[in-house]
């Protein structure tokens, strides 16, 4: 601890320098946190998904619509706690370019524990007392203005009994969403409502939301639903919300190597840079250095002072370029959902920054270790 | 004249001495060429995926669909199918039959060969006539689909990319059996489409109207009179556009997250090459004062010292954009990826060498702008005197 103002002073000898190579060290680790942000928070958020919210969709894929009939057979299987008809489709806000995603559900008694979607209680009810009613997503609010009582007209590709494809909704609500998987722009309509008015497809559903009674159960009421109709004609696939969000994730998976082949770079680039500038240092130093091991130093101690110093500048400037991503974040999640720096990417930023540090001192430290007193004093 | 004497006298001095100076100098390479390299093989996965994109484009194919609705998710009806068939600017084939091809859009699951990982790809059903709507599209192996069968044909990436799509292999869909008796190649496309007889799959999905419609013009030039044809009958409600908007709109997120990732860290990496670069251009100009010193006491001029500087520090990234360039060119060009489900290969252009290069003298030129001023504003005196 003693010896923490001889580090202290080793460091600042050159403040130009030791700024430099901070920034230089902060720039990569930002990068790291972004990217590995990326990879670690998607990750990180598929785990903390709901594996006990089933959904049921039809057996071809995920656009396999389902009759609506099926509703009553799912509710009627053991373990099943509330079964809710989803319908999504897609529409456009005023330019072509604005589009907005409907997803049409019924709202009865206790629909929201098969959804993510966080709202009070009273906001659920004005949805179900409004036939063209519609909650909008926090997110709309700030986007386009709208407020509770505005009606809103939505070009869309379905149409509608009266030969319009224009759907027009009344804003009773507002709520929000944790979940990651969904997009920004998602307004809440009635299901039956949309039934009703359409023309083609009607009395399907995209898929059921399935809240099961124990969620251990999950795996076991999702293996009897898909049991109920295999072989009949509208087989059913049923997934938890955490297997969904997990084959999402898979899809970037390429990415992955990327992402590691930019971090080695940027590593490989780093290590490069201070190793020179480290030596550099040490050679600028070598009297300092020689006066140190004359006063009685170790060579030992003059090691550890220099691989101290490194890892002092190396972990400080982990730490600010860690918090430059953080800060960043807001930005990058317009482009990649679910961006969060769980401690993992912290504990590994920091370990490799140390680890970095190690390595590309450890030549000059030994260089300063090994220094000979007199010959470096004679050099003079 | 005498300005460039001067200049040509350091920069033989400087660039004689960068031996003595290898770490530097080799920090600045590497630096700039870790920078370059990840810029452009991130730039090459935009271009990659763009070209493949637009690979199987044409101005005269014309897309029709629900007025507000997204690509392969439109609802037109039997009516506006036949209403469609008889407007004006749509070539004829040899029988004198408008080339539209009616289509529905089914999307299926797939698994990749060896990492059994899930992805979707579409299942087309389409009018017979689709070889005439697309000529770019030829048989490898098999016969096109009939009419009114549960048939399919397959582009070939599918065959690579997923299990099931050899000749001969049956996909249940709904209880029937689909039978791959074709598989194709289309231009240079990668992805994975699967054709079937649009009849016989809107009967078995129990629907009534068609995704979309796509027509052939008698000449690109023909686009405007279809379109105001469209708009001006009242009971259509549908966008007419060509295959490129379609395609820009559908891809609008895909292309944004790729543009974004690649200048994002492109930039960051950027200037962490800079910083190293002006650090080490410090370090190299720092353990050449006595020289600088010594030339401007001859007579050398200020800026005859600071553009040598600069020289010097774009001649040493210069070599880095042409080193990352390559590495990119040789470690990402022509790999395939496929975010998203969408796949394409990495193509690593003429162009992205020259952006590459354009990084690397940026770089050169903001590292090499300090120290250079430090060089020539050194007093002359102390630097002398220092050791």
């Amino acid at each position: 601890m003693k010896y923490l103002p001889l580090i202290w002073s080793g460091i600042w000898r050159k403040p130009g320098r030791t700024i430099l190579i901070f920034l230089q060290v902060s720039v990569a680790f930002a990068l790291f946190g972004i990217l590995q942000g990326m990879k670690t928070g998607v990750e990180h958020v598929v785990s903390q998904t709901r594996a006990d919210l089933l959904i049921v969709h039809g057996s071809l894929s995920q656009a396999d619509p389902l009759p609506l009939g099926l509703l009553k057979q799912i509710e009627a299987l053991p373990g099943v706690k509330i079964v809710i008809p989803v319908d999504i489709f897609g529409g456009t806000y005023q330019k072509p370019s604005e589009k907005v995603f409907m997803v049409a559900i019924r709202p009865v008694d206790g629909w929201l524990d098969a959804f993510t979607y966080k709202m009070r209680p009273e906001v659920s009810a004005a949805l179900r007392t409004n036939r063209t009613g519609a909650l909008i997503r926090k997110e709309l609010v700030d986007k386009y203005g709208w407020k509770v009582g505005d009606r809103i007209p939505l070009q869309t590709g379905v149409a509608q009994t009266n030969g319009s494809n224009v759907w027009t909704f009344d804003i009773v609500g507002i709520y929000g969403d944790d979940d990651v998987g969904s997009g920004g722009g998602v307004i809440l309509v009635n299901y039956d409502y949309y039934d009703e008015a359409r023309v083609v497809s009607k009395g399907t559903v995209n898929h059921f939301n399935v809240d099961v009674s124990d969620p251990r159960q999950a795996v076991a009421v999702a293996d009897a639903i898909d049991r109920r109709f295999a072989n009949s004609s509208n087989e059913t696939k049923t997934e938890s919300l955490r297997e969904l969000a997990q084959s999402q994730m898979q899809s970037i998976g390429d990415l992955n190597f990327l992402i590691r082949a930019i971090v080695s770079a940027v590593l490989v680039a780093l290590l490069f840079a201070v190793a020179t500038m480290m030596m550099q240092s040490i050679r600028e130093r070598t009297s300092e250095l020689a006066v140190l091991k004359t006063l009685g130093f170790t060579d030992r101690a003059v090691f550890t002072f220099i691989l101290v110093e490194s890892t002092v500048i190396f972990v400080a400037a982990a730490v600010f370029g860690l918090l430059l991503a953080w800060i960043a974040f807001p930005l990058a999640a317009r482009f990649v959902p679910g961006l969060s720096m769980p401690w993992e990417v912290v504990a590994l930023g920091l370990g490799l920054s140390a680890l970095v540090a190690v390595i590309s001192a450890s030549v000059p430290a030994a260089q300063a270790a090994r220094l000979n007193i007199v010959n470096a004093l004679a050099s003079r | 004249m005498k300005f460039f004497r001067q200049l040509f006298a350091i920069l033989r001095m400087n660039l004689a001495g960068l031996p003595q100076q290898l770490g530097s100098s080799l920090t600045i390479l590497v630096g700039v060429t870790s920078a370059v390299g990840v810029l452009v093989s991130m730039l090459a996965m935009g271009i990659g995926a763009r070209e493949q994109q637009l690979a199987t484009v044409r101005p005269d194919r014309i897309i029709l669909s629900t007025t507000g609705s997204r690509l392969g998710q439109g609802n037109v009806t039997q009516d506006e199918a036949g209403i469609i068939l008889g407007l004006p600017g749509i070539k004829k084939n040899a029988k004198g039959d408008p080339i539209v091809t009616l289509q529905s859009v089914v999307p299926l699951e797939g698994r990749r060969h060896v990492t059994n990982v899930r992805i979707y790809f579409p299942l087309i059903g389409i009018t017979p006539n689709v070889l005439e709507l697309a000529p770019e599209i030829h048989l490898t192996a098999g016969r096109m689909f009939r009419a009114g069968l549960q048939e399919l044909i397959v582009s070939n990436p599918c065959r690579r990319q997923f299990v099931g799509f050899e000749m001969g292999d049956k996909r249940p869909l709904h209880g029937t059996d689909w039978t791959v008796v074709g598989q194709f190649d289309r231009g240079a496309s990668q992805q994975c489409v699967v054709y079937g007889d649009v009849k016989s799959l809107m009967t078995l999905m129990k629907r009534n109207t068609y995704s979309e419609v796509t027509v052939l013009l008698n000449s690109a030039d023909d686009f405007a009179v279809l379109r105001d044809a469209v708009n001006a009958n009242p009971s259509l409600h549908l966008q007419v556009q060509h295959e490129d908007e379609v395609i820009e709109d559908a891809f609008k997120s895909l292309n944004a997250v790729l543009n974004f990732v690649s200048l994002f860290v492109g930039t960051i990496m950027a200037v962490g090459a800079t910083l190293g670069a002006v650090n080490s251009l410090y370090a190299i100009v720092d353990s050449r004062r006595r020289e600088m010193a010594t030339l401007r006491a001859i007579g050398f001029s200020g800026s005859a010292v600071v553009t040598s500087v600069l020289i010097e520090s774009i001649l040493l990234a210069l070599p880095g954009a042409v080193l990352g360039t390559l590495a990119a060119w040789l470690l990402f060009n022509g790999l395939s990826a496929s975010p998203f489900g969408f796949s394409f290969q990495l193509a690593v252009t003429p162009p992205l060498a020259v952006i590459g290069v354009e990084w690397a003298l940026l770089m050169g030129l903001f590292g090499g702008l300090l120290p250079a001023l430090r060089a020539a504003r050194m007093p002359i005196t102390t630097a002398l005197r220092a050791t």
